[in-house]
């Protein structure tokens, strides 16, 4: 009988903090330009110390200015969405949700196609728009999905889908009528790409991400109760009703926030929360931090193969989670089954 | 927190304050709004103490669950008070109210695989802040919980391989390591053998002898509340009928009104009625 | 959750991220504005320019320019001595590395198959970009034009300007009188997909005096084929990069029932235009007069029939050597509009697909 210690937690994070390092020293490594491991260090060393005038500008470019905000938008992407994941899962009471089930995506790309129709040349637009559809979205679905007051798992789990559903509908419509040009911009985003940069600062974007992943884990322990029943939880003094609300807002901003940069990227919500549960038990206060930092060392080392494996052309970060995910998700069912 | 620092002090005196009080408690509620009341139950009083078992009992629809809810505090009445150590139960605030009643209905399915001892440890959770750490304390009384169930060997094993008599111990065993005043169970006998049933009805007796719970247990099965209970309170489409010792309201011509169904009463040798079908000797 | 050294680092680098950096070379250059009204600051000496799309290479190779090409996408086929320049990748997905790798003052791309995610990517990190936007035939021309000023280049391109401005007045001229040809243009068979008005294909049918039979609004409009045999187009015309498909084509339509009702089909009447019907490059007007030769006969019957035979066999000894892949650029529209639909099916609702069978 060990329950579950704040050291074992630090102990699991500080491991995977140490894989997320190692996995994006190599990510650095990795690219088309010709530069060596030597180099990248003395870049980073200098970067950090300051002394930008002695490197080359080229290489500067390279590491602070391509690969490293990659990186870090991808940490960052994926951190979003694997918590996403494991907080839908709780909430649904599915094991099945991934961020994408209550239509937040399906709002995004509404947003995006809008932007482009309208205003293709504004850099940036699409990304914010793209927030503002996935925002009016879970809104939308907040309201369809309420029974009795509060958030109802069923109830908001239809409601997520019919309005995806809907979405998506409208989507294509749009795009079959509309005589828009820049629209083969929307496929990229929709199989999920990393190589746009955010249209805010990243350090904006991280905060975002830390204070609403913050909120999330103040009701991990809650969430551990909700998950044996929501009655019981709530005779144990659980409010139930103000988690439901903390988890699906801050879960599906997270998604927005996400996919409002990124696009649609699979199977990394849906997967890595059960990959860690595997790996580390389900008690949300360790799953949450281990999901979100095992989502960010999937999508960096799939972004990692996506701008490698066939250099020059860059493969859609979305296309690798999709190839390495479906193999796992057959995995972890017959796992199951077992 | 007063109920932490109690954790080992119950007072040898019984409490001559009663643990449970109902009075006149009533509910209504009705198909619409705006229609006649479909249903009424009440108005309700009786008392509990410490160490008491009681059982509610009566035909399907006639309240029972509902007036267990309304001691449990999860619905409020429409009139009258509920209070559990002098404190009215629909004043406390959700996590007060879990250190004073737990209560056991039919469990949700399990969503992840989770192991006996943490299923236990989450009883622990109105004591302490919203996001904490189980402290050793906190292990010790889940631990007390499983040993008062006689389920402690089990605490290792996962909650999906446990059979049907063994988890409905260690359901009962997370009630109690919520350290309750009032332990409340809704018909906890439903799934189980007769041989379950037996042994959950004994278990329950020793744990209000013992441990000094004050346990009210809604349950259809008559005998069995005879045996184990100290009273009983009896209904028929919300009315409480009667309330008093088993022997007091298992009468025949009570019995057979309620239940409408052809019963016999006999009493045994200890005092205490049996119910059995007539015309089978 | 982040320790805290690997904390004080990633803020450290990120400090150093956002800042801007630039690899243009420092002399003094100066701000233009692009097709797309980006003002763009170009340095004043152009020694390397980089394309990311095959009309633009093309464009540069007419212009002569081609010493001057540091880089293009793997696409870039026209000429064949662009396929031997360093690849920087797709046009839609290009390495921004490899095209950092290539040092260029200058890069080239266009609103008809770049994406703009790229343009502000490139834009981001400082490299100058300059995006064309050509709409119609003429706007190729001044497209042309602008390309050889930004990068210093504009007595060559006045004077290949002068050169197409003057083959399609001649054409025009030589058309003044005709009527034009109705024409159904096939940029996919199945679905049935045909261009819009307002698209590129459109006008330069336009200047080899064939209409559209279709009209609309769209610019992939799908059609149904009864549309069509309603309205009995007089030609079939065809875009391919594939010599001698003219005599395939036609056999193939005339071997399916419902195309060989056409007059069109009965009468032989089907046109394979140069792909470069959809690139907005100084090769089109080769196709747009080829065109106008094959529907307007009557129109041409005073040229000497020998220089219309050699430029074609030029051009059919170059095509020998392209492999027909799907490299079409009509079909890479047509295959983008269909993929971004199927796309559409399979993304957003990838989740749902798995959910369907979940406990509901």
């Amino acid at each position: 009988m060990k329950p579950l210690t704040p050291r074992r937690i630090l102990g699991v994070c500080g491991l995977l903090l140490a894989v997320l390092f190692v996995v994006v020293v190599i990510s650095l490594r990795m690219g088309s330009y010709p530069i060596s491991t030597s180099e990248i260090v003395m870049t980073l060393f200098r970067g950090v110390a300051g002394q930008r005038e002695q490197i080359s500008s080229e290489f500067w470019l390279v590491v602070f200015g391509l690969r490293l905000p990659r990186i870090a938008l991808g940490i960052l992407v994926g951190a979003a969405l694997s918590t996403a994941g494991a907080g839908f899962q709780a909430l649904l009471r599915n094991p099945l949700a991934d961020p994408y089930v209550l239509g937040v995506s399906s709002g995004a790309a509404l947003g995006a196609i809008v932007s482009l129709v309208i205003a293709p040349h504004v850099p940036g637009l699409i990304q914010l728009a793209a927030f503002a559809g996935s925002a009016a979205t879970i809104t939308a679905v907040y309201f369809l999905g309420r029974r009795g007051g509060q958030l109802d798992s069923p109830t908001l789990l239809l409601a997520g889908i019919v309005s995806a559903s809907f979405l998506s509908a409208i989507i294509m419509f749009l795009m079959t009528t509309l005589s828009g040009r820049d629209l083969r911009g929307m496929a990229f985003w929709l199989m999920g790409d990393l190589s746009s940069p955010a249209a805010i600062d990243l350090r904006w974007l991280y905060f975002i991400l830390l204070v609403v992943l913050g909120s999330i884990y103040t009701t991990s322990s809650d969430l551990n109760l909700i998950l044996t029943g929501e009655q019981e939880a709530r005779h144990l003094g659980v409010n139930v009703k103000r988690v439901k609300l903390v988890v699906y807002i801050g879960a599906s901003l997270l998604t927005g926030l996400a996919v409002s940069v990124s696009g649609a990227i699979g199977y990394v919500g849906l997967l890595v929360p059960h990959v860690m549960r595997m790996m580390f038990g389900t008690d949300y206060r360790l799953l949450i931090p281990a999901s979100a930092l095992g989502g960010a060392i999937a999508i960096v080392i799939a972004d990692t193969l996506a701008r490698t494996v066939v250099a020059p052309t860059e493969l859609p970060v979305g296309a690798m989670t999709a190839l390495a995910g479906a193999p796992v998700f057959i995995y972890l069912m017959r796992r199951k089954v077992r | 927190m007063p109920r932490n620092a109690q954790t080992h002090s119950r007072p040898f005196h019984t409490d001559p304050r009663p643990r449970l009080k109902v009075e006149q408690v009533s509910y209504a509620y009705s198909a619409t709004d705006r229609s006649a009341p479909k249903f009424i139950l009440g108005p309700v009083t009786f008392e509990a103490q410490q160490r008491e078992l009681i059982a509610i009992l009566g035909p399907n629809a006639s309240g029972k669950s509902t007036l267990l809810k309304l001691l449990a505090g999860v619905t409020k009445p429409l009139s009258g008070r509920v209070e559990v150590d002098g404190a009215e139960v629909g004043g406390l605030d959700l996590r007060t109210r879990a250190q004073k009643i737990a209560l056991v209905q039919q469990e949700s399915e399990l969503l992840f695989p989770l192991r006996v001892w943490e299923y236990v440890l989450q009883g622990r959770y109105p004591y302490g802040r919203r996001l904490r750490f189980e402290s050793d304390e906190d292990c010790l009384m889940a631990g007390n919980a499983l040993a008062q169930v006689g389920a402690y060997a089990l605490r290792d094993r996962w909650m999906e391989q446990l059979s049907g008599g063994e988890k409905q111990r260690v359901i009962l065993a997370r009630a109690l390591s919520q350290q309750p005043a009032l332990l409340l169970l809704d018909e906890p006998t439903q799934h189980l053998d007769i041989g379950g049933k037996v042994e959950l009805l004994r278990r329950l007796r020793k744990l209000a002898d013992e441990n000094r719970y004050t346990v009210v247990v809604v349950t259809h099965e008559l005998n069995l509340a005879a045996e184990f209970s100290d009273r009983i309170v009896l209904l028929q489409k919300g009315k409480p009928l009667r309330i008093g010792t088993p022997a007091q309201v298992y009468q025949r011509d009570l019995l057979e009104e309620v239940f409408e169904a052809p019963l016999e009463v006999e009493l045994k040798v200890t005092g205490r009625p049996r119910v059995i079908l007539r015309g089978s000797h | 959750m982040l320790g805290g050294a690997a904390h004080t680092a990633l803020v450290a680098a990120s400090a150093t991220v956002l800042s801007q950096s630039s690899v243009a070379n420092t002399a003094p250059g100066r701000v233009v504005t692009d097709e797309t009204g980006r003002r763009v600051a170009i340095p004043a000496d152009v020694k390397r320019v980089v394309t990311l799309a095959p009309n633009l290479t093309e464009t540069i190779y007419a212009l002569g320019l081609e010493g001057r090409l540091a880089g293009d996408t793997d696409y870039c086929d026209t000429p064949s001595a662009a396929k031997l320049k360093p690849h920087v990748g797709g046009a839609q997905n290009p390495s921004l590395e490899a095209i950092v790798a290539l040092h260029p003052d200058l890069v080239l791309a266009t609103t008809s198959i770049n994406r703009i995610a790229t343009v502000d990517a490139l834009a981001k990190v400082g490299i100058a970009v300059y995006t064309t936007d050509p709409q119609t035939v003429r706007g190729m021309v001044e497209s042309t034009a602008r390309i050889a000023d930004a990068m210093g280049a504009s007595a060559q391109g006045a004077e290949l300007v002068a050169r197409l401005q003057a083959r399609l007045d001649a054409l025009a001229a030589r058309l003044a009188n005709v009527p034009p040809v109705h024409v159904l243009f096939v940029v996919w068979e199945n679905p049935l997909i045909t261009i819009g008005q307002n698209t590129f294909i459109a006008d330069a049918l336009r200047w080899a005096g064939a209409e559209s039979v279709i009209v609309s609004k769209q610019k992939w409009p799908d059609i149904t084929f009864e549309e069509v045999a309603r309205l009995q187009p007089d030609y079939i015309v065809f875009a391919s990069n594939h010599a001698g498909i003219e005599k395939d084509e036609l056999s193939a339509l005339r071997s399916r029932a419902d195309w060989k009702q056409l007059r069109a089909v009965e009468l032989g009447h089907v046109a394979v235009m140069s792909e470069e019907v959809n690139r907005p490059s100084p090769g089109l007007v080769d196709a747009i007069e080829q065109l106008a030769r094959e529907v307007h006969p009557d129109a041409f019957r005073d040229t000497e029939k020998k220089e219309s035979h050699r430029s074609t066999e030029t051009r059919r000894q170059e095509n020998r050597n392209v492999k027909v892949q799907n490299r079409d650029s009509v079909r890479v529209a047509a295959i983008e509009k269909i993929d971004t639909r199927a796309g559409l099916r399979s993304a957003p609702i990838a989740g749902l697909g798995a959910r369907r069978g979940a406990a509901l």
